[in-house]
């Protein structure tokens, strides 16, 4: 079973994932952790060691680009969705050179989220 | 620096937005009509909720959503929310004007840096103009509740 750590400022965003993965959806995936900024995911994840990891970008304290490069050192074996607003192709590239696995722009439906975890999984 | 106007095909950037996030994450679409001038003087957000993104980098103003409860109430219901607290609709009101922004840099690229949403509830003097230009209404329905985009921007010329 994968475990999941979920990054979003958002409440309804971190709830709707938790729900998506909660409802067997994807499949060998649980929550581990949830957070609502860069610094608090870092803090969780020295505690929980999630495999894999959804992150926003736009959030307060730090956001997660820094976010992704800090995990990127800590836990280099987790893999890392980022699941954001910002449509821009430089923003996608630049997480994934910072360490990212993926990207899924905000809004996505439930299929769209589910089909990018499996892939992230695989 | 010099800032210009918001040109017809910048307004149709969020429009475009605003069909998308509605057809892709309640999969109903919203009717959106054509954007009009806020008057002068006139409020800017003037329903329930409104959730405000401050928009810098070659860019200065901000966009802002401005719903009703009842939309929010539902759209969080097609997201499969069980519970509908006031902190719920804050959230989702800016998370909304978040997406909107975002999908804009497909337009605009990175150089539109957007802030983390203010959300707050009916009208708020708090909002103070940071763009000279004038600003505009995007008007739409969905599931028979209207709402509104706000976008007040100066583009660096």
């Amino acid at each position: 079973m994968n475990r999941l750590l979920i990054v979003d400022d958002s409440l309804v965003m971190r709830s709707r994932i938790a729900r998506l993965c909660a409802s067997g959806a994807v499949g060998g995936i649980e929550i581990a952790g949830q957070a609502a900024n860069g610094l608090e995911a870092i803090e969780v994840a020295r505690r929980i060691t999630p495999d894999c990891v959804t992150m926003d970008l736009t959030m307060p304290e730090m956001d997660g680009e820094a976010c992704i490069a800090e995990l990127a050192g800590l836990l280099p074996e987790a893999r890392i969705l980022v699941v954001s607003a910002l449509s821009d192709k430089a923003t996608a590239l630049r997480a994934i050179k910072k360490g990212a696995h993926g990207f899924v722009h905000k809004p996505f439906s439930d299929a769209q989220l589910a089909a990018a975890l499996k892939e992230l999984m695989q | 620096m010099s800032y210009r106007s918001l040109r017809p095909a910048d307004i149709e950037v969020f429009s475009e937005a605003i069909s998308h996030f509605f057809a892709t994450a309640t999969s109903d679409p919203a009717q959106v009509r054509s954007a009009y001038v806020i008057e002068r003087g006139d409020p800017i957000l003037w329903n329930d909720y409104n959730g405000v993104i401050n928009v810098d980098g070659g860019f200065a103003g901000c966009v802002a959503f401005s719903a009703p409860r009842s939309l929010l109430s539902h759209v969080l219901l097609r997201m499969g929310e069980q519970d509908f607290t006031d902190e719920k609709h804050r959230d989702i009101v800016g998370e909304i004007a978040n997406i909107l922004s975002g999908r804009a840099r497909r337009h605009f690229g990175e150089g539109l840096s957007i802030s983390t949403p203010a959300a707050f509830c009916g009208r708020d003097n708090a909002v103070t103009p940071r763009a000279r230009s004038t600003p505009y209404a995007i008007p739409f329905r969905w599931h028979g509740y209207d709402a509104d985009l706000v976008v007040h921007l100066d583009v660096l010329a």
